[in-house]
């Protein structure tokens, strides 16, 4: 018997919170690329994540890709360690290229004097 | 193809007959690896829409509305067409 | 006992911190239009955030999710990016409105001039965010918002009819202008409703890590704090009653909410009031800034946190300290920041659907919830009040411009 947990991926995967291995939120699941299909059950190869991944998510989304200059960052789906309440990752988010805003926005901030405060 | 293109496309049998929407895409997780096993799928109403109405993924991991991938003949941006006879269930 | 007064700590937190300005203008206008005739309105607007700040903290125990996570999860990222922006403009005419009353109250208690003012003020509110730890400032808002209770004393010593103040919990049309009564039924639900306050809660919840086994502390938490932020409502409503309405002094400036404590109190009593207004909306301003920084970064999935380092939460940070300052923008150019509140609460009212909705699905979703899930008295209370919502979401614009904003 395999263990494996059946899952939707819409409702349980899509849209919901990336986690690194330090515990470090660093993006939504914007979309997940799919491979394979013709002659066998499709995977889902790899998660794609950032304002790129957005241009499949309606007009809105595919509206706010082109604002946001749409980079997309591809985390192959090997790099998922585990998904319960967030998808959680198997490397700190600077390795995977996510949470980029977050380490351009703290790069600014440490400049400030009390950035260390709560 | 992602997901995104998946969800919400028609989809109908090779004769015609349509069976409604792709509500969402049923999956196995296992250790290292996301299978997809098949394609819920139901009418699309406003309702459904918004989140409201769809049964929710506990009634829906009992098996019912799944369409299983087996009778998929084909998947494109123009629907998804499934072998005469089936029916989501 | 620890727990026991680290809940009773957290609830007086939580009085001071109910009542906003929104609350302060729609009370005690109502007071001085209709008497005590609205108080059933009141209870309307305490018994759904109650209700759905359960709501929300349970959501948050069980599915370790806050709103927005849950929001765009459930409904997707078109909608869900639709009630982000609906959600971000109502945050920050709050803002607005809240920076605009602690300047009022500063140039009540100095004489200084208002735009100065202003600026004192979001400078004062930045400070204070970024020096002082996140539980600090809770409590001293909070604590010093209990000032309000000045308001109670007041309205016991001007010696209401309490028959008639009892009649007043009794739902009724009123009397005068059917379209003003609205106006503020509609107002007075919607200040107690008033959308970043579940944000709040629910991503505190979050935060502090809240799981099943403190489902009992978040219904202690939202019952008995929500409750006492009534109280302060009522004693704002009936001493204004009291006092203004007898004399026909209608509430359109601060310094009339601050008379109603002076008069039967001498000067103790200004100075408590206006340091009580201070306090709770100086607070206001803080949780709804707090408010419109986790929405976005809890839709786009940024590292957010009002405990973390700042360095820690760095595009949160700079969300909240955005939208300070673009609230600041607002109420800097010299529009009545009376007029703001009303307009905040109303459009708030027009967008609460959008809120409240989703926290209605995710909470009976058996997905997120498992046993936890709604039961049939949240079900009951959480659907009666998604119809009342429903009805003031459209009714608010047309009683907004009928009523010529409670004015008649």
């Amino acid at each position: 018997m395999s263990d494996t947990t059946p899952i939707d991926l819409g409702l349980g995967i899509l849209d919901h919170q990336l986690i690194d291995s330090e515990g470090r939120r660093c993006g939504k699941v914007d979309d997940l690329e799919l491979e394979g299909g013709a002659d066998s059950e499709p995977r889902v190869a790899a998660i794609l994540t950032g304002p790129g991944a957005w241009r499949g998510r309606g007009r809105i989304g595919a509206l706010l890709a082109r604002l946001a200059r749409g980079r997309t960052v591809r985390v192959p789906w090997s790099e998922v360690e585990g998904v319960e309440a967030g998808v959680r990752l198997r490397k700190p988010a600077a390795e995977l290229r996510l949470g980029r805003g977050d380490r351009r926005a703290e790069a600014w901030i440490e400049k400030l004097p009390g950035a260390s405060l709560e | 193809m992602n997901v995104s293109d998946l969800l919400g496309l028609a989809v109908r049998t090779e004769s015609g007959e349509s069976l409604g929407h792709v509500h969402d895409v049923r999956a196995e997780l296992g250790r290292r690896s996301l299978r997809v096993t098949g394609l819920v799928v139901g009418r699309l109403g406003v309702l459904e829409r918004l989140g409201i109405g769809v049964p929710d993924a506990s009634e829906r991991l009992r098996g019912d509305d799944v369409v299983p991938w087996s009778a998929v003949v084909r998947a494109d941006r123009r629907g998804v067409v499934v072998r005469d006879g089936t029916k989501p269930g | 006992m620890k727990n026991i007064f680290g809940i009773a700590l957290g609830i007086l937190a939580a009085i001071g911190g109910f009542v906003d300005i929104g609350d302060i203008v729609f009370n005690v206008e109502a007071g001085a239009t209709f008497g005590y005739q609205l108080l059933w309105a009141v209870v309307i607007g305490v018994g759904g955030i109650i209700t759905y700040a359960e709501m929300c903290g349970r959501v948050a125990a069980v599915s370790e999710r806050a709103v927005f996570d849950a929001v765009r999860e459930r409904l997707g990222f078109g909608v869900g990016f639709v009630a982000l922006v609906s959600g971000q403009l109502v945050n920050l005419l709050t803002i607005a409105a809240e920076i605009g009353g602690i300047a009022i109250v500063l140039q009540l208690l100095s004489g200084l001039p208002y735009r100065a003012l202003l600026v004192l003020a979001v400078i004062g509110l930045a400070i204070v965010l970024w020096l002082l730890p996140f539980g600090w400032i809770e409590r001293l808002f909070g604590y010093g918002g209990l000032a309000l209770l000045v308001f109670a004393v007041a309205a016991v010593k001007l010696n209401p009819d309490w028959g008639e103040v009892a009649h007043g919990f009794v739902p009724s049309t009123g009397s005068g202008s059917l379209a003003v009564y609205g106006y503020f039924v509609v107002g007075l639900i919607g200040a107690a409703t008033i959308p970043y306050e579940v944000y709040f809660y629910s991503s505190g919840a979050v935060e502090e890590r809240w799981r099943p086994k403190d489902l009992g502390m978040n219904k202690a938490n939202a019952i008995i704090g929500y409750c006492l932020g009534g109280f302060l409502s009522f004693a704002l409503m009936i001493s204004a009653g009291a006092l203004l309405l007898p004399h026909g002094i209608s509430a359109e400036f601060l310094g009339t909410v601050a008379l109603v404590a002076q008069a039967p109190l001498g000067e103790i009593g200004l100075l408590l009031a206006l340091i009580g207004i201070l306090f709770a909306v100086s607070g206001a301003a803080i949780d709804s800034g707090f408010s419109g920084a986790y929405n976005v970064a809890q839709f786009f999935g940024w590292e957010w946190g009002k405990y973390r380092k700042h360095a820690g939460a760095p595009q949160f940070t700079i969300a909240w300290f955005v939208m300070l300052v673009l609230g600041f923008l607002i109420v800097v150019t010299g529009v009545d920041p009376v007029l703001v509140t009303e307009v905040s609460v109303i459009f708030s009212v027009v967008a609460l659907p959008l809120t409240y909705i989703p926290i209605f699905l995710v909470a009976n979703d058996r997905a997120y919830m498992g046993r936890y899930r709604n039961g049939r008295l949240a079900n009951a209370f959480g659907g009666f009040y998604l119809v009342v919502i429903a009805i003031i979401a459209v009714a608010a614009i047309p009683l907004m411009i009928l009523s010529n904003m409670g004015q008649g």
